[in-house]
């Protein structure tokens, strides 16, 4: 039984505890990448525990190693995790994904009717009448770019161009996705439990890694003009926007041109975490398989 | 781009937008379907039902609002252009993190002090220095 015990606590620490920490560990931006797979593996691991820990009991009690009558807590608050996450993760996943799509679809319905639609290859752009800098893309399937009159009269070219590149960054590497991905998992954990500090720094590393694209486009410099220009603005939700509060736009500046954390340079670091996550994904799994091995220490 | 019945559909739902809000100051009672048609369905060589049909679609949609004004309807754009541009860009999704401080939490709509302006401004001139060669 110590192996279902032992998932339901990584569960357990993976849901409270390493967000926590992995949150305050803000230096880890300097490599959004990786930095972003470590958020999956954690979010993945965390997930693959608790739905294991109640069929991972299943061979132990078949093969008659353990009694049912010596170890029944353990089965109760395994059975317990599984069957709670499995229904939460069922119901979130579907609701978030229903309430994205249909208000992605009445966005863009929208923005098509206001914006004025680019020409040839700009055929996804619409520009609306609005003088606040603003830019966002609607992503999906019929994707958008949306700027605001206000962005092309106040911005110079190589700002635009960092604003387009930021844009189309999201639009081709599918953040949306990864969005919707750590919004179900946030959604299905229960409330007490949950972080909210850990899935603002996912949306923060995801505008992090668009600045990338929009550096290696346009330079650190102009984009960090653009972040100035856009900053406060408004930002449609189911879009993602290069506007952002003032304190988080400091923090995004602060991060387009970092080489060091800690005094490591950022592969180092950066191969550091993707070694973690492939330790942490495989954890659950392992313990699993030692279950049905029937390697377990009664 | 070959027109698919969807993109028709919508590119009728701007042009009908457009004349409600280009004649809304000569019309403050509202067009009829009729009024619609003869103002630009007839140029386009479309038929009156399929005005009848997106203006209905439109009124589901919130985008008109429409009175009985005998035996016929008048339809009325909801909002001024400017207004449905400004409501668009601050639309906030409520539904998807359960409440709308939650998502102003998740999406970072809070307001700004005069020292975070400061501390932006800061963080960009320490950029421009780090970087001179891209400063012109």
């Amino acid at each position: 039984m110590l192996v279902v015990a032992a998932l339901v606590i990584l569960a357990v620490l993976l849901a409270w505890p390493v967000p926590r920490a992995l949150a305050r560990a803000t230096s880890l931006r300097r490599a959004p990448r990786s930095a972003l797979v470590l958020w999956q593996a954690t979010a993945v691991a965390a997930v693959l525990a608790a739905l294991l820990a109640a069929p991972a009991a299943i061979p132990l009690l078949v093969g008659r190693q353990v009694r049912l009558s010596e170890h029944w807590v353990v089965l109760v608050v395994a059975a317990a995790v599984s069957g709670l996450v499995a229904v939460r993760l069922l119901l979130s996943g579907d609701r978030v994904g229903r309430n994205l799509r249909a208000a992605r679809r009445r966005h863009r319905d929208l923005v098509d009717l206001l914006g004025v639609a680019g020409e040839g290859a700009d055929r996804h752009m619409r520009v609306l009448e609005h003088t606040t800098p603003t830019a966002y893309c609607v992503p999906g399937v019929r994707r958008r770019v949306v700027l605001t009159q206000g962005t092309l009269d106040r911005l110079g070219p190589d700002e635009l161009s960092a604003v387009l590149a930021h844009e189309r960054a999201h639009l081709s590497a599918r953040h949306d996705l990864i969005v919707e991905f750590f919004t179900v998992v946030h959604e299905a954990v229960p409330g007490f439990l949950r972080c909210d500090a850990a899935l603002r720094e996912v949306l923060l590393l995801i505008e992090v890694l668009a600045d990338r694209a929009a550096v290696r486009r346009a330079g650190p410099v102009s984009t960090g003009r653009a972040i100035v220009a856009m900053a406060g603005g408004p930002k449609p939700a189911g879009a993602m926007a290069m506007a952002d509060s003032t304190r988080v736009a400091t923090a995004r500046i602060g991060l387009l041109d970092a080489e060091h954390i800690a005094g490591l340079p950022v592969p180092v670091v950066a191969a550091g975490m993707y070694a973690v996550s492939a330790v942490l994904v495989v954890a659950p799994l392992a313990l699993y398989l030692a279950a049905i091995a029937g390697l377990t220490v009664v | 781009m070959p027109t698919t019945p969807r993109n028709r559909l919508g590119d009728l739902e701007r042009v009908v937008m457009e004349e409600l809000w280009t004649t809304s100051d000569a019309h403050p009672e509202g067009r009829t379907v009729r009024e619609v048609h003869d103002a630009i369905g007839v140029d386009r060589g479309l038929a009156y039902t399929t005005l009848m049909t997106v203006l209905d679609r439109m009124a589901k949609k919130g985008l008109v609002h429409r009175e009985r004004d005998g035996r016929a309807w008048r339809y009325t754009a909801a909002s001024t252009r400017a207004e449905l541009t400004s409501e668009t860009l601050h639309h906030t999704l409520s539904e998807l993190a359960g409440d709308k401080r939650r998502t102003a939490l998740l999406h970072f709509l809070d307001e700004s002090t005069p020292e975070e302006i400061d501390e932006l401004k800061a963080a960009l001139a320490a950029l421009e220095a780090r970087r001179p060669e891209r400063a012109g």
